[in-house]
C-alpha cells in the first residue's frame, strides 16, 4: 500500500524551516552589522525609564520626553554645576528697580534647523501661549505663574513683567525641567489643534545641540548633531536614545558594547559593572531623597480632619521618637551599598546653594534609648506584647507602613524599619501598593506612614510648595497637592518671603530656615540622598561632567550637558553590534537547513521503502 | 497580557468528549459539515453575551482600582492645584462613574476605543501601531511551539517510557517550570553579552537597530535577528504544553483496536502513527491551539519587558502604571474580542474535525 507524504506534512516542514530561518536571522556574515547606514560616530544611550508620553512639549510630563525637548529646543538660560542660571539663548538679564520687570538680552543671528531666524519673538510667543491657552499650559503653566506679560521689544530683547516680585524667573526656561522655546512659525498654525498635535514630522524643527530625525514609539529616538550649536558643537555625529524596559537588559547592552551610557542604575547593577573591561562607572551627587512621611493628622484647608490616619501620629513626641529610631547610616550602608549620603535637609546635595544641615546639637541621630525615654515620659506604656499604648485612645500603636510595590529599595528599607519600630514599641504593618494607589491614599489622608521619594530640579520653589498649607485639599476632599498634610504658619510666611528674595545668599538663608522647620516637625523624615549611578563605555570620553568632590561624587549630571560634551575615543565605533554576529547566525541557519534537508531525505527514503 | 495557562487546563466539553474516543468511522457520516443556522446563531449569541459581560467586568475592575491617575501622571512635575483640577476635568475624572460607564458603552458601540491619557492619542492608533510587533513575536513563537511541541509529543507518546520520551518530557517540563523572566535574562546574558570565551552576538533590545536603514531586506534581516531571543524564550516556556497534551492523547490511542486493524493491513509503524493515531489524538491540541491563538494578540508582558519589544503587552503594562483607563479599557476590549472570536472559531472548527460534534 502506497503511503504518500501529505501536503500538510510538506507545509509543516516548510514552515519549520522558514521559522528556523527566521529565528536564525541572516545567513550572510556580518550583513546587518557591517551595513551601518549612518556615517560618522554615534552615541548610544539608554532613554530615561519613564519613556516618552508625547513629543508635544506643551503637554508632555514624562522625563524621557523632557530629556528630548532639552536637547532639541532652546531655553532662555541653562544651569551651571551649582545649579545657578547661566546664559543660553539669553546672554544677560537685568531686573528693574521695582523688581517686577525682567529684560533678557538674546543672542543675534541664531537660526532654527529649517533656516528661519530664531528671535525673541519665538520666546515671547511660546511663553505667552502657555500663560493664556489652557492646553498649552497643561504641563508648564506653573512655571509662568504670576507672569503679567511677556513681550519681544525687538529681535533680541525679551521683556517679562511679573505681578509680584518673583525670584525664580531665570529658572522658568532651562533645559529639561523648564520651558522649551518652540519655533512660532511652525507651531502657530497648530494652536487650535494643540491637544492632538503629535509633533512627529521629522526632522523636527528646533534649535539645540541635537536635531530629532526619527522617533519610534516604544523603541528609540534618533538625532543628528547640530554642528553649529552656540554653546559648542556636539563631538558625536549622531545620538540614539534607546528604550530599555529593564535596566538589567541595559546593563547587558553596555557590557556587550551595544550601548555607551546608562544613568540611574541601582546599587547592585553599579557594583556589577565596576570591574568590567571597557566600562567606566561614576556617581553623581543625588538630586533626590528617600524618606518616610508621618501623617500628622490630615486636615482640609479649613482644618476639618479627613482620612483614616492614626491620630497618635499627631503627637510630635511620637514622631520624634520614630525619627530617632531610624538608623540612617545602616540604610546607606546596607540598602545603597554605601553609594549615597545620610540626608538631613529637605533639599538634595545636587544643588549646593540650597544645602542646609542641622546644628550638631540638634541633629536627630539614631538613638533608640532616647526614643524609648521620650515615649515613656509621654505616657506611652508598653503592653504585655511589648507594643506601646496610645494614652489618648488606649489603643496599641499599630501603624500602617505604605511602600511602593515596584521599588526594591522600599522593600529593603521597610524590613529594617519594622525591626527598629518594634524596638521602641511600635507595631508597623507593611502595605505594598502601586504608585498610583499610594498617591490616591495619600491625597485622601488614608495612611499612617508612607515611604516617599522626590527628585528636585535646581529651583526649589515647587518642592518647598508642596509643604505649604495652600496645597491642602478642600473640604469636599477634592483639589490639593500636599505631600504630607504639613501646614505651619511660620513656614508659610518664609515660603512667601523666599519667592521675593533676589540675592541668592539671602534666599538660601530663608530656604534653610524652612528646611529647619520641616526637620523639627518630623513629618517628612529624610533617610538618604542616593547618588545617581552612571555607567558608560570606555570608548566615550567626557560623558561625566564636572569634578568629583571629596567623597568622589561628581556634580549633578544632565542629559543636555553629558551628551553635548561626550567625545568619541580613538577606537570608538559604537554603532557596531558585535563582531561575529553574521558568522554565528550563518552557522545556526546552516545547521537548521542541513537538519531539515536530512529529515526530508530520510522521509523520502522511508516512503520509498514502504511503496 | 498572556500568562501561561496551567498544564492541566480543563478542555471544553466538546474537546474532552472528543478526546475520549476515536472518531474513526467516517463512512457513517451523514450530517453536513456546515453548521446548522440555529447552531451558528446560538454560538454567535453566546459570543456577543460573553463580550458584553467582559466589557462590564473590564470597566468595573479598572475603575475600582484604587488609583490617582492625575497625580501619578504629573508626579515630579511642578503642577499647581488649578492644573490638576483642569486635568481631571479634561480626562473626565470629575464625572460620576455611571456617566463614565455610559460614555464608555456608547463609545465602544460606535467603535471608538477612546483617547489615551498618557500618550495623548487615540487608543485605536496606538493599538494598531503595536499590533505588528506583537503578532510577529507571538506568531513566530506560536508556530514554532506548536510544531515542535506536537512533533515531540507525538514521538514521545508513541514510545512512552523510552529514553527519547524521558529526555523530551523532562526537558519540556523543566523549561515550563522555569520563570520566564529568569530564562529570558539568562538567554540575554549568554547570547548577547557572552559567557567565558563565548562572545555574545545577539541584540539586547528593541526590534531593529536604529543605525541601520528601516526599510528593505537589511531591515527585515535585522528584525529577524532581534526576534531570535524573545521568540526563543517564548518557545521554550510554551512548547511544553503541546508536548504534554499530544503525548497523553497519543498514549490514550495506543491500545485502540483501530490501530491494530491498521497494522494488520500491513502499514508501517510510522504510517499508522501519522495517518491513524495522529488525527484522533490531535483534537485536544486543536482546542489548545485556538485558546493560544486567542491570547496571541495580547502579547507577553514579561518577554516584551526583558527584550524591550514594543508589543501590546508592554503597552498595557505601561497603561496599568498610571492607570491610563481608556488605554486599558481599549486594549482589554481588543484582547477579549480576540479570545471570544477564537473560541467561536474553535467551536465551528470542531464541526469540521469531529463528526460527533456535528451530530449533537
Amino acid at each position: 500500500m502506497a503511503v504518500r507524504e501529505t501536503p500538510g506534512f510538506r507545509t509543516a516542514l516548510a514552515a519549520a524551516v522558514a521559522g528556523g530561518l527566521l529565528l536564525a536571522g541572516p545567513t550572510a556574515p556580518g550583513l546587518t552589522t557591517a551595513a551601518a547606514a549612518s556615517s560618522g560616530t554615534t552615541l548610544r544611550v539608554a532613554m530615561d525609564g519613564s519613556g516618552v508620553d508625547t513629543l508635544n512639549p506643551f503637554t508632555a510630563y514624562f522625563n524621557g520626553a523632557l530629556d528630548i525637548f532639552g536637547t532639541i529646543y532652546p531655553s532662555l538660560t541653562t544651569i551651571d554645576d551649582n545649579g545657578a542660571p547661566k546664559p543660553y539663548l539669553a546672554t544677560s538679564w537685568t531686573l528693574s528697580d521695582d523688581q517686577l520687570t525682567w529684560t533678557f538680552k538674546l543672542r543675534e543671528g541664531l537660526k532654527w534647523s529649517d533656516g528661519k531666524p530664531l528671535t525673541a519673538e519665538d520666546a515671547a510667543w511660546t511663553l505667552h501661549l502657555i500663560m493664556t491657552d489652557d492646553v498649552a499650559g497643561t504641563a508648564n503653566s506653573t512655571l509662568v505663574s504670576d507672569f503679567e506679560s511677556v513681550t519681544a521689544t525687538d529681535a533680541t530683547t525679551l521683556v517679562i513683567k511679573t505681578k509680584k516680585p518673583k525670584a525664580n524667573v531665570t529658572y522658568s526656561s532651562i533645559p529639561i525641567s523648564g520651558i522649551p522655546i518652540v519655533p512660532k512659525h511652525i507651531w502657530q498654525s497648530q494652536v487650535k489643534n494643540l491637544r492632538n498635535y503629535k509633533n512627529d514630522t521629522f526632522p523636527v524643527v528646533g534649535y539645540g545641540p541635537w536635531i530629532l530625525t526619527e522617533y519610534k514609539n516604544g523603541q528609540y529616538a534618533k538625532f543628528d548633531a547640530n554642528k553649529s550649536f552656540v554653546l559648542g558643537a556636539p563631538k558625536y555625529d549622531h545620538l540614539i536614545e534607546q528604550i530599555y524596559k529593564e535596566t538589567d537588559a541595559a546593563v547587558a547592552a553596555l557590557k556587550s558594547g551595544q550601548l555607551d551610557y546608562i544613568s540611574g542604575i541601582n546599587a547592585t547593577e553599579y557594583s556589577s559593572l565596576q570591574h568590567v573591561d571597557g566600562v567606566r562607572t561614576a556617581q553623581a551627587v543625588g538630586h533626590g531623597w528617600v524618606g518616610l512621611e508621618l501623617n500628622p493628622g490630615a486636615k482640609t484647608r479649613t482644618g476639618k480632619p479627613i482620612g483614616t490616619g492614626n491620630p497618635a501620629l499627631a503627637d510630635p513626641v511620637l514622631r520624634r521618637a520614630i525619627a530617632l529610631s531610624v538608623d540612617k547610616k545602616t540604610l546607606v550602608t546596607k540598602v545603597l551599598n554605601g553609594q549615597g549620603q545620610v540626608a538631613e535637609g529637605y533639599l538634595p546635595p545636587a544643588w549646593p546653594q540650597w544645602n542646609w544641615q542641622p546644628d550638631p546639637g540638634k541633629k536627630q541621630s539614631y538613638d533608640p534609648a532616647a526614643a524609648n525615654k521620650l515615649l515613656d515620659k509621654a505616657g506611652y506604656k508598653k503592653g504585655s506584647d511589648g507594643i506601646r499604648i496610645d494614652p489618648k485612645t488606649d489603643k496599641p500603636l499599630n501603624l500602617r507602613l505604605g511602600i511602593h510595590s515596584d521599588d526594591a529599595a522600599d522593600a529593603a528599607i521597610s524590613r529594617y524599619l519594622v525591626g527598629w519600630f518594634k524596638a521602641i514599641g511600635i507595631n508597623a504593618k507593611i502595605q505594598a501598593m502601586s504608585m498610583s494607589a499610594l498617591n490616591s491614599d495619600l491625597g485622601k489622608g488614608n495612611w499612617d506612614m508612607l515611604m516617599d521619594a522626590w527628585t528636585t530640579g535646581p529651583d526649589p520653589t515647587y518642592q518647598l510648595g508642596i509643604q505649604s498649607c495652600t496645597t491642602l485639599p478642600k473640604d469636599d476632599g477634592t483639589g490639593g497637592n500636599t505631600d504630607s498634610f504639613f501646614c505651619d504658619p511660620a513656614y508659610e510666611k518664609l515660603f512667601a518671603k523666599q519667592a521675593t528674595l533676589f540675592d541668592p545668599a539671602e534666599r538660601a538663608e530663608v530656604v534653610g530656615q524652612m528646611q529647619e522647620i520641616l526637620y523639627d516637625a518630623d513629618v517628612d523624615i529624610m533617610f538618604y540622598n542616593g547618588t545617581t549611578k552612571i555607567a558608560y563605555s570606555a570608548k566615550a570620553d567626557g560623558l561625566v561632567t564636572g569634578k568629583p568632590n571629596a567623597d568622589g561624587f561628581y556634580p549633578a549630571q544632565t542629559a543636555f550637558w553629558s551628551y553635548l560634551k561626550a567625545t568619541p575615543g580613538s577606537s570608538s565605533d559604537s554603532s557596531s553590534g558585535g563582531g561575529n554576529t553574521g558568522l554565528w547566525l550563518g552557522i545556526g541557519a546552516a545547521v537548521i537547513v542541513l537538519g531539515a534537508g536530512v529529515a526530508v531525505v530520510r522521509r523520502r527514503a522511508g516512503a520509498d521503502d514502504r511503496e | 497580557m498572556s500568562s501561561r495557562p496551567a498544564l492541566a487546563e480543563p478542555q471544553s466539553a466538546e474537546a474532552t468528549e472528543a478526546a475520549k474516543a476515536p472518531a474513526q468511522d467516517r463512512t457513517e457520516r451523514r450530517t453536513s459539515r456546515l453548521p446548522r443556522p440555529g447552531y451558528l446563531l446560538t454560538k454567535l449569541a453566546a459570543a456577543v453575551v460573553s463580550f458584553a459581560v467582559t466589557l462590564v467586568i473590564g470597566f468595573v475592575l479598572f475603575n475600582l482600582m484604587p488609583a490617582d491617575p492625575v497625580r501619578t501622571m504629573t508626579r515630579g512635575r511642578p503642577v499647581s492645584e488649578a492644573e490638576l483640577i483642569r486635568l481631571r476635568v479634561q480626562l473626565g475624572l470629575d464625572k460620576p462613574i455611571w456617566e463614565r460607564f455610559l460614555d464608555f458603552v456608547n463609545d465602544t458601540l460606535h467603535g471608538n476605543l477612546g483617547y489615551s491619557w498618557e500618550y495623548q492619542q487615540s487608543v485605536a492608533s496606538l493599538t494598531m501601531h503595536r499590533l505588528g510587533p506583537t503578532l510577529l513575536l507571538m506568531g513566530t513563537s506560536f508556530v514554532i511551539s506548536v510544531l515542535l511541541g506536537l512533533w515531540l509529543g507525538l514521538r514521545s507518546g508513541w514510545r512512552a517510557g523510552s529514553l527519547f520520551d524521558r529526555i523530551t518530557s523532562a526537558t519540556a517540563l523543566t523549561l515550563w517550570s522555569v520563570p520566564t523572566f529568569w530564562l529570558g535574562m539568562i538567554l540575554l546574558i549568554v547570547f548577547s553579552v557572552g559567557v567565558g570565551p563565548f562572545h555574545g552576538f545577539l541584540p539586547t533590545a528593541g526590534m531593529s537597530d536604529p543605525t541601520l536603514p528601516q526599510t528593505g531586506m537589511t531591515h527585515w534581516l535585522d528584525v529577524a535577528e532581534h526576534l531570535v531571543l524573545p521568540a526563543l524564550t517564548m518557545v521554550l516556556v510554551v512548547y511544553a504544553q503541546y508536548v504534554t497534551i499530544m503525548r497523553s492523547s497519543i498514549i490514550e490511542e495506543l491500545g485502540s483496536p483501530y490501530l491494530l486493524t491498521a497494522r494488520a493491513k500491513g502499514l508501517t509503524d510510522a504510517a499508522v502513527r501519522r495517518r491513524h493515531a495522529l488525527p484522533n489524538a490531535l483534537l485536544p491540541s486543536v482546542t489548545m491551539i485556538f485558546m493560544h491563538l486567542g491570547t496571541l494578540i495580547s502579547g507577553a508582558v514579561t518577554v516584551e519587558a526583558i527584550f524591550s519589544w514594543p508589543g501590546l503587552g508592554d503597552l498595557t503594562f505601561e497603561a496599568l502604571k498610571i492607570p491610563d483607563l481608556p488605554l486599558l479599557q481599549g486594549t482589554f476590549i481588543v484582547f477579549s474580542a480576540s479570545v471570544i472570536l477564537m473560541n467561536l472559531l474553535a467551536d465551528l472548527a470542531y464541526r469540521f474535525l469531529d463528526p460527533r460534534v456535528r451530530d449533537q
